[in-house]
Formats: structure tokens, C-alpha cells, sequence
């Protein structure tokens, strides 16, 4: 019998898709982030005919009294969220995956709220809810003669971020806890062990590694924490680094984009290397969990008498960081106004409803966050999929640049990467119009004629929005699409191979087909994260690009409190009919 | 006295319509001093039952007690929990806890039982050397081979002198050669130190050599128990003759029976047989393969066969022989050297000949 041979020659051509992809992918990440060094070492805003080299805008904010002070309480806040949500995470996630604890079913998927809630809207829950005036504050008074909290405290700000960051820690904690075979577990028991000393002699330590990772997260989150504070801290002038370059537009009067981009060096200088931290310790809890038992189910551990006490604290939990923040936002956005001695069902409206149908900037908002969550999540999850191709299986040095450079936005908090990326597509076209002009000939100039208006308006459109928010979260959609295209057995795709399909025709029969469910899967959460993305937006507010999350924080500013209660709502809404969604269809909400 | 009573425990996994019953209704005991092989296929039920007696599964029904303790009783749903059952447990796996020392890992039990640590150090220090681990006291388990990693795990169940150890599939992690002296040394130490053990096993070898009585579940039920002779010898059913040793099974028809004796037609030969068991349903007749005697000339209660091939396993060959056209029929039988190809007399030894 004769071999049947592939058509063509065996000469190995130059991947282009490959080149464009990368190429692509790595504008997109460093732009953005030379600008703000670039803009950070000038005296004066880019765009200005005067601007030199030089460290004054350094100068400027290390003089700033109110920038130590936000240094210090950035790394305050984060240092006590760390200590508050790593120990009860770990806890929690023993609990939930281990133990007889009553009512697990109905908790977890409470426990996903602080997550995909934008932490804007928590924190105007937590002002309605339990501020001077808030619903819960006033029946507290009325039962206690004086209210028993101030949330406008820096303390009280640390708690709250740090009770409500406690879900992160628990995804990573019960993911960990669900692959440490429970052998371990049952032998300390066999020994003699408590569920309690079970705990803390041996499935905690056990996952140290994940743990650790925990903590260097969410220490990093709190570093990044912008909504909260900047509507809790308000009142009392607490200030944290992302807050004080929020603040430093007002500060002037002028914009002051080479002191804005000073502080944004400094804090990507501090997010940089926790990122990098992260990564090597998720390379080195990877290896931990190699001891694993067999995978035979295992009966949840009796708690015994603990099991009620266990039940009380995490309702109490929930009940703090969940319930009276959304039902606060809730009440809110029904009532017309609300204050001491206002009964409740005389004021009950839907007209902050009406009035938000009735402004077209709001209508677009609503119209523009459903899209860019649907359509802009898709896109992205297209990008993030080529890029993950390109890197997949792949290992040269390429891919390990790949590898890296994803990692770099997720250094770079959204209020800054919406602030450069607005320096983008101010500077690049002006730099562009200049370079053409200069170049003197017929081309150049029907160029700089037809171009560069054309690139001038993009800024004012909701593709510059989608851009930004798909690199701000590139990091996390590529861990998504990885961790779908691991599940991709190798010798699936060697097969292929074998009988002869290139590499392209490998990922278009083989690996795309088999990842369809883990791409649906990952557009889902991306939808869920751009709606819930609120500081990115911020400084790309223009006509035409509202979304719901910046204008919550614009609405803020302007003080009106209706609005934003009713948008806060809405919000809630889109991310609620996610998450249903994603349950109801057993998406993996974390890996 | 018995250490350890199990009485008619059901256990199912899931509840309602999708239960799945893994046990069906199980009794045994164990007396101290005694080791109890559970043996049985995978799914029948055996290492079920050894978790069930540990605590770390909950029968439905049934009875557990250690020594004169009920641990669990489904009448009264009293289920004592795993930690106050003061059991001996050696995981298949080991489970040693990788974030603590070997010393750590023994240890452990005694701390828990609030001992002061000199005393500790001694204990640990006594068990390690009685299983030859004196000098690995400080290492982590990743540090150590299987071999260590299973004594490890051994005294660390034996430390605080558990009335009955439990064994889960002790020797199936480690690799052939060290399996062989591991059942040597787990022999000697349940000897040496009086043991009362209760251990899981699939392989019929490893229950036979080690234990003093063999428990045979099939099917979440016990099939036969039984010195390890009586049931390789004197197999009361077809599953327990087939599951304790090597068999040729063989088309044979019943001609004529005569309390146990059996006339049988095997091929167009006539051989004498013996039955065994209940007897019901359609018989099977079957061989150990080391009782087949190959001969060049006729012999009693014999057939003949051709030789289709030889295989050296060492210190024997296993040759295979199969008829040519008229019925499929085919037989394996050991031989000190290797046969020449054709046609060879198979003597059945009629007590050996087995119809169930």
C-alpha cells in the first residue's frame, strides 16, 4: 500500500498572525504605561508648547503633606485588610468545603457578591445603609437611644474593605482545600484531632502556599481600593494614593497631568513587584498540591457543638458585608428622601426611576454598559483567546514575554489605565499629525487631513472605553482562557499533528472546538467584571462613552444621591442577571 | 474477647431514589491478637466497611462496637465521631503530613492526648526504632522512599497503643520488589508486638500471606470466611474459588452425579470431578492451574491438546494449550522446562476437578 502524503513542502513558513497578535497585544500594554513615564518625568502637561525634562513634578508631591499621609494610609489599609480577610477566608473556606455547616447552599452564592459588586456601590450602600442617617443607623437609634457606629472612620474603612475582601481569599482557600486529598485530614482525626485542631494543624498549613498567594492578592487590592474610600473616606478626608490622584484634578484647578502621572509611578511602583510576587507564588502553590490522596469522597466532618456558633458568625458576616449594604442601596432607590422621622411607606417612589429615563446621558450609560458588557466582552474574550494562542504550547521566548507582559496591566489600578489611555489617544494623534506634517510630501499630508481626525475621535467613542477596560483586565481573562486550554489534553493535539494538520489547523479542528464551553464560560465573567468596572471610566467620560460605573462616581461628586441609588440599583440588576445566568448554567465562577 | 464487632451494617452513598447500597448487610469480629484480611474486588465494599469502622463514613443501619464500646448504633442513631474512636489508621496513600517532620508526623497523637513531651520523646523515639526509622526522625516525608513513607505512616497509628489497627490497602503504593519484603516486615511486626489488625486488600496473595483470616466480600456482601488454606483449598462457591487463586475454566457438560461425585464430558472425553457448594444454576467447572499435570502419554482422567505456546516466567513455564477445531477449549498449566510442540495429555486430578 502507498503512504498517502500531505499536500506541499515541509519548508516551515513565518507565523504572521502570530507576529500581528503579539505585536498588537504589546502596543496596547506599554504605551499606555511609557506615556505615564514619559508625561511623569516633564514639568508640565505634555500637550504644552513649554514642557522640559525634569524631576519637579516628583518634587511637587513628595512635598505634598496630604500624599505622605495617603501613602500611609494606602499601605495601612491595605496591611489591616490583609489581616482582617486572610485568616477568616481561610476559616470560611474550611467550613463551606470541609464541615456539616448548616445552610452552605444557600451561602455560597452569596458569598460571590463582594466580588462582582463594584465596590462604588458597596460603599454607597454602606452610606445608606449604616452613615449618620442611613436606614439601619436610624433603627439602631430608635431601639438604642444612639448609633453605635461611625463607618466614616479610617478604622471602620479597613474593616469594611477587609470583611468585604474576604471572598477572594475564600476562592482561593476552598480551591486549594478541594484539591488537598482529605486523607490527610481523616488521619489527624483517626489520631484523635478536632474538626478545630484538625483546622489548624493540618488543612491550613497544608495550604499555606494558596494562603500566601491570598494574602499577597488581596494586600495588592488594597493598595488598588479606590471606591470605597472615596466614598467613605470623604466625609472625614481620609485620603489613599488612588483617592489623592483622583483629588489632584481639583487640587489646581489646572490639569496637572505631570503630577497625576508622578503618583501613578509611584503606585505602579509598589503594585509592580506584588504582581510579580503573585505570579511566583501561584507557580509555587501549583507544585505544593502535588500531595495529593486518593480522590475518594469524603463525609463533611461533624462540627458537633461548634456547628451553630460557626453558623452565627458567618450569618453575621454575610449580614454585615451583604445584606445591609444592597438592601440599604434598595430602599434607597425607592424612596424620595430619607432622614430621622420619616416613615418609610410615605415615601416610597419610583421616581428616581422616571427621572433616569427621562436624561439621555443616563439612558445612553444603561445602553452603553449592557453593550460593552455583551458585545465588548465578547470581543475581548476573542482577543484575549488569540492571544492565548499564540502563546499556547509554544515555549520560546516569545511566549515568555507574552507570559510577562499580561501580568503588566494588572500592576496599573483602572483609574490610571483609564488616564493613560486618554493620554493615548490625546498624544498619539497630535505626535503622528506633527511627525506628517514634518515628513513634507503628498501622502503625509492626505494622511494628516483624513487620518488624523479619524483617530482624534476614537477617544469620544466606546471602542476607546472597551480598549481600556480590555487590558486593564487582560491578566485576569488570560487565566480564564489558560486555564481552559490546560484542560486541552496535549496528546489531543499531538495526534493532530501526527496525521498531519499544521499548527493552524491543530487550533482551528482540535483546540478551538474543545474549548467552545471554557471561551462561553469566560465571556460570561468578563461580562460580569466590565459591568461591574467602575474607575476605568473615569477620566474617558465624555459624550457618547458614559457607562454606569463612572457615572456613578461623577454623580457622587455632584451629590445626587437619588441618581446614584437608582443606578447603584441597576447595576446590581445586570450583575445579579450575570450571576444567575452563570449558576444556572454551572459556569465556574473561579478556578 | 473481641476487639472489634461489626453487625449487620448497611451503608448506602446517596440518598432516596439515586442510593447507591455499598454495603448490604455485613457482621464479622476480630479477636485480639488476630489479623482479618477484608479481600474482595474493587467496588465490593471493603475499604468502605474499614472507613465505616474508623468514622469516616456513616452506615445506615447496623452495629459497630470496639472492645465493649458501641461506637455506632443505627437503632439509636448513635454515631460516636472518628476522633473519640481511638483507632489505628494506615491510609493507602499514607497521608503523611507533608508540613511536618517524621517525628512530628508520630507525634501528633500524643499531643492531642495532652502527654508531656519527654514522655513523647520516648514513646516516638521507641516506636521509629521498633520500625527501624531511629535515624529519619528529623526528615520531612517528601525526603523519604515508599517504603519508609508506609512505616511512617505505620507507627504513627501505632504510637498510642490503639486497641485495633486498621490497614488500607497497606502494601498496593509501593512498587513490586519492595511489596514482597514489606509483607515480610508487616508479618513480623503484627507477630512481634501482638497486633490486632483489621486490613483491605484486593490482591488474594498479600490477604493469604499476612492475615490469619480472610473475610471475602462481593458485592457489599461477605461471600466466604476462612483461614487463608480453607478458602484457597476448600472454596465454597464458584467467586471465591475463582477470586483466591488461577483458574482454567472448562466447557463441561454433567453426565451423571452421585452425591459429590460427578461424571463429567469434557470434549468427547469422560473425567471424574467433584462438586463442591450449593450447586445452583448452571455448573461451572473449573481447575487451579498449578493442578494440571502435563504428561507426553495417556494418563487417567485426562484430555488431550495440542500446545500452542510457552511462556517463561522464571522459575517455571506457563504453557497454553488450546483445541483444534470442534469445541473452543483452552487450559494453562505450569512446566519445569519447556515443551516440545504437539499433542500432550492433561491430567484433571478428580479431587481437584472442581463443579460448583
Amino acid at each position: 500500500m502507498q503512504t498517502l502524503t500531505l499536500p506541499g513542502s515541509g519548508r516551515r513558513s513565518i507565523n504572521w498572525t502570530r507576529g500581528v497578535v503579539v505585536t498588537l497585544a504589546a502596543t496596547a500594554i506599554f504605551l499606555p504605561l511609557l506615556l505615564i513615564f514619559y508625561q511623569s518625568f516633564l514639568n508640565a502637561p505634555f500637550f504644552m508648547p513649554a514642557k522640559e525634562l525634569g524631576l519637579d513634578a516628583y518634587r511637587f508631591i513628595f512635598e505634598d503633606p496630604d500624599f505622605s499621609v495617603a501613602f500611609k494610609n494606602a499601605f495601612l489599609l491595605a496591611a489591616g485588610l490583609t489581616a482582617i480577610a486572610v485568616p477568616l477566608g481561610g476559616m470560611l473556606a474550611f467550613l463551606m468545603i470541609r464541615t456539616d455547616l448548616p445552610g452552605r447552599g444557600f451561602i455560597t452564592p452569596m458569598l460571590l457578591v463582594p466580588i462582582f459588586v463594584s465596590p462604588m456601590v458597596m460603599g454607597f450602600g454602606y452610606v445608606v445603609s449604616m452613615g449618620p442617617v442611613g436606614f439601619y443607623s436610624l433603627w439602631a437609634k430608635d431601639i438604642l437611644g444612639f448609633i453605635p457606629w461611625n463607618i466614616y472612620s479610617f478604622t471602620s474603612i479597613v474593616v469594611i474593605a477587609g470583611l468585604t475582601h474576604v471572598p477572594h481569599v475564600y476562592l482561593y482557600a476552598s480551591s486549594a482545600l478541594k484539591s488537598l486529598g482529605s486523607d490527610v485530614e481523616e488521619a489527624a482525626r483517626v489520631t484523635g484531632a478536632s474538626p478545630l485542631q484538625v483546622m489548624f494543624n493540618v488543612s491550613l498549613p497544608m495550604i499555606t502556599p494558596a494562603l500566601a498567594y491570598a494574602a499577597v492578592l488581596v494586600f495588592f487590592l488594597g493598595f488598588e481600593v479606590f471606591g470605597l474610600v472615596l466614598v467613605l473616606g470623604d466625609p472625614e478626608g481620609h485620603l489613599v494614593l488612588a483617592t489623592y490622584l483622583y483629588k489632584l484634578t481639583n487640587k489646581l484647578g489646572t490639569p496637572s497631568y505631570h503630577l497625576m502621572a508622578a503618583v501613578a509611578v509611584c503606585l505602579v511602583m509598589v503594585t509592580m513587584p506584588l504582581v510579580m510576587i503573585q505570579r511566583w507564588l501561584l507557580k509555587s502553590a501549583n507544585k505544593f498540591v502535588s500531595i495529593k490522596g486518593k480522590g475518594a469522597r469524603s463525609k463533611a466532618m461533624p462540627l458537633g457543638k461548634w456547628k451553630w456558633l460557626a453558623f452565627a458568625l458567618i450569618f453575621a458576616w454575610l449580614m454585615f458585608t451583604i445584606i445591609m449594604p444592597m438592601s440599604g442601596i434598595v430602599l434607597r432607590s425607592f424612596v424620595q428622601y430619607w432622614g430621622e422621622g420619616v416613615n418609610l411607606r410615605d415615601v416610597l417612589t419610583l421616581q428616581h426611576f422616571r427621572e433616569i429615563m427621562e436624561q439621555p446621558a443616563l439612558m445612553r450609560g444603561i445602553l452603553n454598559t449592557v453593550l460593552i458588557g455583551v458585545i465588548g466582552g465578547a470581543c475581548a474574550v476573542i482577543c484575549y483567546c488569540a492571544i492565548a494562542l499564540a502563546m499556547h504550547r509554544k515555549p520560546d521566548g516569545i511566549t515568555r514575554f507574552l507570559d510577562y507582559s499580561v501580568l503588566v496591566p494588572r500592576a496599573v489600578p483602572g483609574l490610571l489605565a483609564g488616564l493613560s489611555f486618554l493620554w493615548v489617544f490625546l498624544f498619539v494623534p497630535s505626535w503622528l499629525d506633527g511627525m506628517l506634517k514634518g515628513m513634507d510630501n503628498g501622502v503625509a499630508l492626505w494622511l494628516s487631513e483624513n487620518a488624523i481626525p479619524l483617530l482624534r475621535s476614537v477617544r469620544s467613542t466606546i471602542f476607546a472605553l472597551w480598549l481600556a477596560y480590555s487590558v486593564v483586565w487582560l491578566a485576569y481573562g488570560m487565566r480564564l482562557i489558560s486555564t481552559a486550554l490546560l484542560q486541552v489534553g496535549p496528546e489531543l493535539e499531538e495526534a493532530a499533528r501526527a496525521v498531519g494538520a499544521s499548527r493552524s489547523q491543530v487550533t482551528r479542528d482540535v483546540t478551538v472546538p474543545l474549548v467552545k464551553y471554557g471561551l462561553l464560560g469566560a465571556w460570561l465573567m468578563v461580562f460580569l467584571i466590565f459591568e461591574r468596572e467602575y474607575s476605568t471610566g473615569v477620566y474617558l467620560l465624555s459624550p457618547g462613552t458614559e457607562v454606569i460605573g463612572a457615572m456613578l462616581v461623577s454623580l457622587w461628586a455632584t451629590g445626587s444621591t437619588d441618581l446614584v441609588a437608582a443606578l447603584s440599583f441597576i447595576n446590581i440588576s445586570l450583575v445579579a442577571i450575570g450571576l444567575g445566568v452563570a449558576l444556572r448554567f454551572g459556569v465556574k465562577l473561579h478556578n | 474477647m473481641n476487639e472489634l464487632t461489626v453487625n449487620d451494617l448497611h451503608l448506602d452513598y446517596g440518598t432516596g431514589a439515586h442510593a447507591n447500597q455499598i454495603l448490604k448487610g455485613v457482621s464479622m469480629h476480630l479477636q485480639k491478637g488476630e489479623v482479618v484480611a477484608l479481600l474482595g474486588p474493587s467496588g465490593s465494599g471493603k475499604t468502605t466497611l474499614l472507613r465505616a469502622v474508623a468514622g469516616l463514613e456513616s452506615p445506615k443501619q447496623g452495629t459497630i462496637a470496639i472492645g465493649d464500646r458501641n461506637v455506632f448504633d443505627g437503632a439509636k442513631n448513635f454515631e460516636m465521631a472518628a476522633e473519640h474512636r481511638n483507632l489505628g489508621l494506615v491510609f493507602q496513600s499514607y497521608a503523611l503530613w507533608p508540613h511536618k517532620t517524621v517525628f512530628d508526623n508520630v507525634a501528633y497523637g500524643l499531643k492531642l492526648r495532652k502527654m508531656g513531651s519527654s514522655e513523647i520523646k520516648d514513646k516516638v523515639s521507641d516506636v521509629l526504632k521498633n520500625l527501624g526509622l531511629g535515624h529519619l526522625a528529623e526528615r520531612f516525608p517528601h525526603q523519604l522512599s515508599g517504603g519508609q513513607q508506609q512505616r511512617v505512616a505505620i507507627a504513627r497509628a501505632l504510637v498510642y497503643n490503639p486497641p485495633v489497627i486498621l490497614l488500607d490497602e497497606p502494601l498496593s503504593n509501593l512498587d513490586a520488589k519492595l511489596r514482597e519484603e514489606a509483607r515480610a516486615f508487616l508479618r513480623e511486626l503484627i507477630v512481634r508486638l501482638g497486633l490486632s489488625a483489621l486490613m483491605v486488600t484486593h490482591d488474594q496473595a498479600e490477604a493469604m500471606a499476612i492475615s490469619d483470616r480472610i473475610l471475602l466480600l462481593n458485592n457489599g456482601k461477605i461471600e466466604q470466611q476462612g483461614t487463608p488454606q480453607s478458602m484457597y483449598e476448600t472454596p465454597d462457591t464458584l467467586f471465591t474459588a475463582e477470586f483466591m487463586g488461577s483458574n482454567n475454566r472448562l466447557p463441561a457438560k454433567v453426565v451423571q452425579r452421585d452425591g459429590a461425585n460427578v461424571m463429567l464430558d469434557i470434549g468427547g472425553a469422560k473425567l471424574q470431578g467433584v462438586a463442591r457448594g450449593a450447586g445452583s444454576g448452571e455448573p461451572s467447572t473449573i481447575i487451579r492451574v498449578e493442578e494440571v499435570k502435563v504428561s507426553a502419554t495417556p494418563v487417567e482422567n485426562a484430555i488431550e491438546l495440542p500446545l500452542l505456546t510457552c511462556m517463561y516466567l522464571g522459575d517455571r513455564f506457563e504453557c497454553l494449550f488450546k483445541s483444534e477445531g470442534g469445541p473452543e477449549m483452552s487450559l494453562r498449566a505450569y512446566s519445569k522446562h519447556r515443551l516440545e510442540a504437539g499433542k500432550y495429555w492433561l491430567q484433571l486430578p478428580a479431587d481437584k476437578l472442581w463443579v460448583f
